[in-house]
């Protein structure tokens, strides 16, 4: 058994920490690319929406690197994630690829019993102790928690820094070396010690710099190919980013959700312009646009690919906080014909304006 | 009091309930006139771009009455089965009528499950208190909705003609008849029957979903699945034509469920939205009839 999984940000490190720890044989499929999306694109139905199609690219760059068990995550919200894994394994079906598909799904609708199997299928494969395995689970939780507090962190003090791109640098030097420790314990290590190097990295407490909030879909904000990398963008710019939206923050909620204490704050602040879960993250996105405004950010911009259900709910209601509250927000579509040249311009004079207002030009007119 | 109902989305459905229901309380109603080009155009205005076209049109029935009234019925349906869901959009529909359309009077925003007759009367106890404080009246109204509503059968079995087609889709695209552009006289006058989904009843559905490798949790989706699935198995038509919004995001995993699982049996997909013209519809629908007579003979 040679287990894959679809890429979402930072969560192969994770995956790679817990097959290693648990001597598992996996593949990393290669990082989400053009590539895979073009694949992707290729064989799924033209109305699916941008995360479905490369994930297929992803896993058919794993097929050719020897994946024969893939493992995603289902859901049973009213969002069409939760039907990925029966139409990916039609598809990949269809175009012949014998694979084996382990549907992580929430057990109120699978029922417990068919959780643990479905779980048991991974684990059995491992030789190690029971307690190891757990052990492995953990550390695996620590890893992505550490690695988006590292990223989460050199994104926010982009702004502050006093050599312009040392965090990028970091952060990315970061990323790279993670991907060739072995086990948990050394990447742990290394990353620790990137979040030492953030916490030391030379800032200019006199700047103000830009602060945007990215908000919206949870797979484009947080995998960077689908969002054309626009953290890194605004990094460049010099503009602190935050997003509440990561791996670990999906991990907890999950963890959470069924004791009705997830998230308190982002709902406490979605109350007034979507009191209900209405599936996706539409009211997490909400929550967030008013949390940023009330943080003192200076705007927001919201991702989500083309179609997606949730998200249009929350787009429809954004402009009504932009105005309520005098708050800049920015709405982004991506899709397989997104193209860079017009997105940028759309982020540049995004982050122009909320520098002029800065300045009080605009706000006295 | 007046209280407004726009003719859009699940009103074809749950018409008798909410017309009854609101009649009995003693509100007067102002229901939107049919779907025409001028409210698709008041939709289109106000919705925001990304929307199907149904949802845009339930925002131009509501613009065409939002002035008449003190009361706008936007019913935000939540779950119809336990399990099951509707779409996002109609979890948010209040949300993104009122913070879309300026001018609003006041509208519904109770949250309506009808996975019991209990659950459903925590909905109209909210809803109904807007009209009247008579709790009595309340109750009466209620139980007089939910008799009518049960009375009320639609669907369509043509059994006269040679040919017969299955008409699959959200119902708010099968009977609205601007939307689709009449698509059910167009196929009687081309000589080809209809039959709409209400035909099969639970059991069958419930044979048919649970060949799927998950569990339907889309209440449309567990319909149209099963009908489609259910009327090629056993070649009770001669083919299928789903009508589909533009961008429906439950579309497009149903239809591929479907093509998946009847293979090559004939499947017209219409895609509909604010563009669509007549005469590629009328094209589209010649070319399939007669490709189906050419299977006949």
């Amino acid at each position: 058994m040679k287990i894959t999984f679809p890429h979402m940000g930072n969560v192969h490190f994770a995956a790679k920490a817990l097959f290693e720890d648990l001597e598992i044989d996996y593949v990393v499929p290669p990082f989400s690319s053009k590539a895979s999306l073009e694949i992707g694109s290729f064989h799924s139905a033209e109305e699916m929406c941008l995360p479905f199609k490369i994930m297929i690219g992803n896993y058919m760059h794993a097929i050719e690197e020897g994946a024969d068990t893939v493992i995603i995550t289902g859901s049973c919200g009213p969002c069409r994630f939760g039907e990925y894994c029966e139409l990916q394994m039609n598809l990949l079906n269809k175009l012949g690829h014998k694979l084996d598909f382990i549907v992580v799904d929430s057990p109120g609708d699978i029922g417990v019993k068919e959780l643990f199997a479905r779980l048991g299928k991974i684990s059995s494969s491992s030789s190690i102790s029971k307690l190891n395995k757990i052990r492995a689970l953990h550390q695996a939780t620590k890893v992505v928690r550490l690695i988006d507090g590292v990223e989460a962190k050199a994104r926010y003090l982009a702004g502050f820094e006093k050599n312009k791109g040392e965090c990028k640098k970091l952060l990315n030097e970061c990323k790279q070396e993670a991907q060739n420790c072995k086990k948990s314990q050394s990447m742990l290590a290394l990353m620790n010690g990137y979040m030492d190097k953030l916490d030391n990295v030379a800032l200019d407490n006199d700047k103000n710099p830009i602060k945007i909030a990215i908000i919206g879909e949870i797979y484009t904000v947080i995998e960077p190919f689908s969002n054309l990398y626009i953290e890194d963008k605004l990094m460049d710019y010099g503009v602190s980013t935050k997003r509440t939206l990561s791996p670990s923050w999906w991990l907890k909620n999950l963890v959470l959700s069924p004791t009705n204490l997830n998230q308190l704050d982002l709902k406490r602040k979605a109350k007034e312009y979507l009191p209900l879960m209405i599936g996706g993250h539409a009211r997490e996105c909400i929550g967030e646009a008013v949390l940023a405004h009330d943080e003192g950010f200076d705007g927001a911009i919201q991702i989500f690919p083309m179609g997606c259900m949730p998200e249009i709910v929350s787009k429809a209601i954004l402009p009504k906080i932009s105005k309520d509250k005098d708050f800049p927000i920015l709405t982004l579509v991506v899709d397989e014909m997104t193209g860079e040249a017009g997105y940028v311009t759309r982020i540049e004079a995004f982050v122009d304006l909320l520098e002029r207002r800065k300045d009080n030009v605009l706000s006295r007119c | 009091m007046k209280v407004g109902i726009p003719k859009g989305l699940l009103y074809y459905d749950y018409q008798p309930f909410f017309h009854t229901f609101f009649e009995e309380l003693g509100a007067e109603l102002i229901v939107s006139s049919d779907t025409n080009k001028d409210i698709l155009d008041k939709g289109v205005k106000y919705c925001v771009d990304e929307a199907c076209l149904p949802v845009k049109v339930f925002h131009g029935h509501v613009a065409e009455i939002k002035d008449q009234c003190d009361l706008i019925v936007i019913p935000r349906i939540m779950q119809l089965r336990k399990r099951e869901f509707i779409c996002p959009k109609f979890c948010g529909l209040p949300e993104m009528v009122i913070n879309s359309i300026p001018d609003m009077p006041r509208a519904t925003m109770a949250p309506l499950y009808a996975l019991s007759k209990e659950r459903l009367f925590q909905w109209a106890k909210v809803v109904g208190k807007e009209v009247t404080h008579n709790t009595a009246k309340l109750s009466k109204a209620f139980e007089a909705a939910v008799e009518c509503q049960s009375n009320y059968k639609k669907g369509i079995d043509d059994d006269s003609y040679p040919i017969k087609v299955a008409l699959s889709g959200h119902p708010y695209n099968i009977y609205d008849n601007f939307i689709n552009m009449n698509i059910v006289n167009k196929l009687k006058k081309l000589g080809v029957g209809v039959v709409t989904e209400e035909v099969i009843d639970e059991d069958i559905k419930n044979r048919e979903v649970s060949k799927l490798y998950k569990k339907p949790f889309w209440s449309f989706a567990r319909n149209n699945y099963s009908f489609t699935s259910h009327m090629a198995d056993q070649k009770l038509v001669n083919g299928i034509i789903y009508i589909s919004s533009f961008a429906c995001g439950i579309d497009s995993v149903v239809i591929e469920l479907i093509k998946h699982n009847i293979e090559d049996f004939p499947l017209l997909v219409l895609k509909v939205d604010e563009h669509t013209g007549e005469a590629g519809l009328d094209t589209r629908i010649e070319a399939f009839v007669d490709m189906l007579e050419r299977r006949r003979s």
